[in-house]
């Protein structure tokens, strides 16, 4: 089922925002060139928040041991050991709102 | 800490804030310089007492030289440096800002930035268990999703240590340990009217190039200061064949000298000055940029008046109380950071004007490469004197030897109109003497207020501004 995060005007071209959903782990919401990305808020490397890093050409990078994810498949760069890609989960922008698919598996866009 | 009976998880979190060190007084110190009779006991260059009191009555409270802002232009730029012995990162913040933090983790204390110098930097990760860093300084992360687990881990008030003040005048940025410190204007006093000969003699102000010249000397760190705060008198005979060959005679201080050249002291920061025009400049070897500098004299006197204008180029020499110094005319800037009693590692950039030519920047470049470097002309000269200066105190006899500082001891001028300790000549101890006041008054003085009014403190002159 997909989930109401919140409005898409609140994610501002190149920003990464922090949306906590109830009874779920916190996602993360980007806007590069126009597009949304929805994952979750936590890196793969050693969780923490991704929100609190921000986005370099076309990847989010981990603030903290600068882990970089390709927006569009999720791959790694410059991966700190054991660092595995990031996962996307399905999203819409729905009439000004965005929606995301955060059951089930996740699913690079 | 929790030492095994305490129960609750509130007990015992350890408390990160970070720690200024408070000065104390050493009487007994300052008393190794004898104002009276111009002498200074060669334990001031020796003793690790009296070293180890350096670093906290100077190097933990004064404003020490960090990094010039053409260096760091953008958020992330970052060049490590020392203040003291104290490992620095000074880094460009993303409002444009620059902050410094000590290089130390506060984890176990390992470096966070090995290198230099660097670009766009996006924080400094701890090699040793990976706690991250933000360019602000803040714990960003640890590794291994293991702090995560403890409920007890305090993220939030655990950063490097800022230095506690952080400015910047006409483009040189410097920082003090001492969140106490009167501002970078008192601190220097009336002595920016002297700097501003070098920082604000055309618009568009000045700028590093070509990166930083490092070298160790084996000497103690005062006798470069006391050199550049006011040795001219060293160049006659120190320097005499390196001015031979450059210039084909020896050093010349100009025709004018009883009339034009003097001494200035603010503070222990003092300037020795010929007012010959480009005196230091011809040193460089460039007929160019002996041009430039006489061009650049002549315009300048709009923005600096008359006297400064000429100061420009000329046999001169400038240090900023303790360790920061510079030659104009030849336009080398340097810092002395001690290692001890007995070395100094020594950090050399050339300073230009952003809006010089590009052939002009490029030969101060080469020329103070060719003459201020490690290998150069004249910084050769230097280096072994300081170090046998330093070394022959291991001499349990020659340490309780008298030094003579009395040169010019009569030559103060009371007339001349111009701001701070003004003495006769630039041949002369006199900047010297005040320079090793100043270090007794930090020796001695536990607070601002007593360091800001004592015998080096500008004095008050009643008459001049009346007529
Ligand atoms: S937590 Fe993201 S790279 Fe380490
Ligand atoms: S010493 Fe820096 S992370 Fe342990
Ligand atoms: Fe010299």
């Amino acid at each position: 089922m997909m989930i109401e995060l919140c409005p898409s005007a609140e994610i501002a071209e190149g920003e990464i925002k922090r949306v906590d959903v109830e009874g779920l782990p916190a996602v993360a919401i980007a806007r590069h060139e126009g597009a949304l990305y929805v994952f979750p808020d936590r890196c793969p490397h050693a969780d923490e928040s991704l929100a609190e890093g921000w986005l370099e050409d076309g990847r989010v990078i981990c603030g903290v041991h600068f882990a970089e994810f390709d927006l569009d498949t999720g791959e790694v760069h410059n991966p700190p050991v054991g660092c595995p890609n990031l996962s996307f989960f399905k999203c819409e922008d729905r009439d000004g709102t965005v929606f995301a698919l955060l059951t089930g598996d996740n699913a690079n866009v | 800490m929790c030492e095994g009976d305490c129960k609750g998880a509130a007990k015992g979190r350890p408390n990160m804030k970070p720690v200024y060190p408070k000065a104390g007084s050493y009487p007994d110190f300052a008393k190794l310089v004898d104002r009276e009779n111009a002498q200074v006991d060669r334990r001031v260059f020796t003793d690790e007492q009296v070293y180890q009191a350096e670093l906290r009555q100077i190097f933990a409270r004064s404003w020490l030289f960090l990094a010039h802002e053409s260096q760091i232009p953008n958020p992330g730029d970052f060049v490590r440096t020392s203040m003291g012995e104290d490992d620095v990162i000074v880094v460009r913040q993303r409002d444009g800002s620059v902050n410094a933090f000590l290089n130390s983790c506060p984890h176990r204390g390992n470096r966070v930035c090995m290198v230099d110098a660097g670009k766009k930097a996006r924080g400094f990760i701890c090699n040793y268990h990976g706690w991250s860093f933000g360019i602000d300084g803040a714990l960003r992360g640890t590794d291994g999703k293991v702090y995560e687990k403890d409920e007890t881990f305090e993220k939030a008030q655990i950063g490097l240590t800022p230095v506690a003040q952080v400015d910047s005048y006409k483009g040189l940025i410097f920082g003090t340990f001492d969140p106490d410190a009167v501002s970078l204007l008192e601190f220097f006093g009336d002595f920016t009217y002297y700097l501003d000969i070098m920082l604000d003699n055309d618009e568009g102000g000045t700028e590093f190039i070509g990166g930083a010249i490092k070298s160790e000397i084996d000497c103690n760190w005062k006798f470069p200061a006391e050199n550049f705060v006011g040795d001219i008198l060293h160049a006659f005979w120190t320097h005499q064949s390196g001015a031979q060959a450059i210039l084909g005679g020896g050093v010349d201080l100009g025709k004018r000298y009883d009339e034009l050249a003097f001494q200035a002291s603010i503070y222990g920061h003092g300037i020795e000055t010929n007012l010959d025009k480009v005196g230091n400049t011809r040193t460089l070897g460039y007929p160019d940029l002996v041009d430039y500098a006489f061009e650049l004299s002549e315009k300048a006197k709009d923005r600096l008046g008359e006297l400064r204008a000429r100061a420009i180029g000329a046999v001169s020499s400038c240090t900023v109380f303790p360790n920061f110094s510079f030659l104009p005319g030849q336009n080398t800037f340097r810092v002395w950071h001690p290692r001890g009693p007995g070395k100094i590692e020594l950090v050399v950039w050339t300073l230009v004007n952003k809006n010089a030519p590009d052939h002009i920047k490029e030969q101060y470049r080469k020329g103070v490469m060719m003459t201020f470097s490690p290998g150069g002309v004249f910084e050769m000269d230097d280096g072994e004197n300081w170090e046998y200066s330093t070394r022959v105190n291991q001499g349990f006899v020659t340490r309780q030897q008298p030094l003579h500082y009395a040169l010019g001891i009569e030559s103060a001028d009371m007339e001349r109109d111009l701001p701070g300790h003004i003495h006769k000549g630039s041949l002369n101890d006199a900047n010297q003497r005040l320079f090793y006041t100043r270090w007794a008054e930090f020796m001695e003085h536990d607070n601002w207020t007593d360091l800001q009014n004592g015998a080096t403190a500008a004095p008050k002159k009643t008459a001049t501004a009346a007529e």
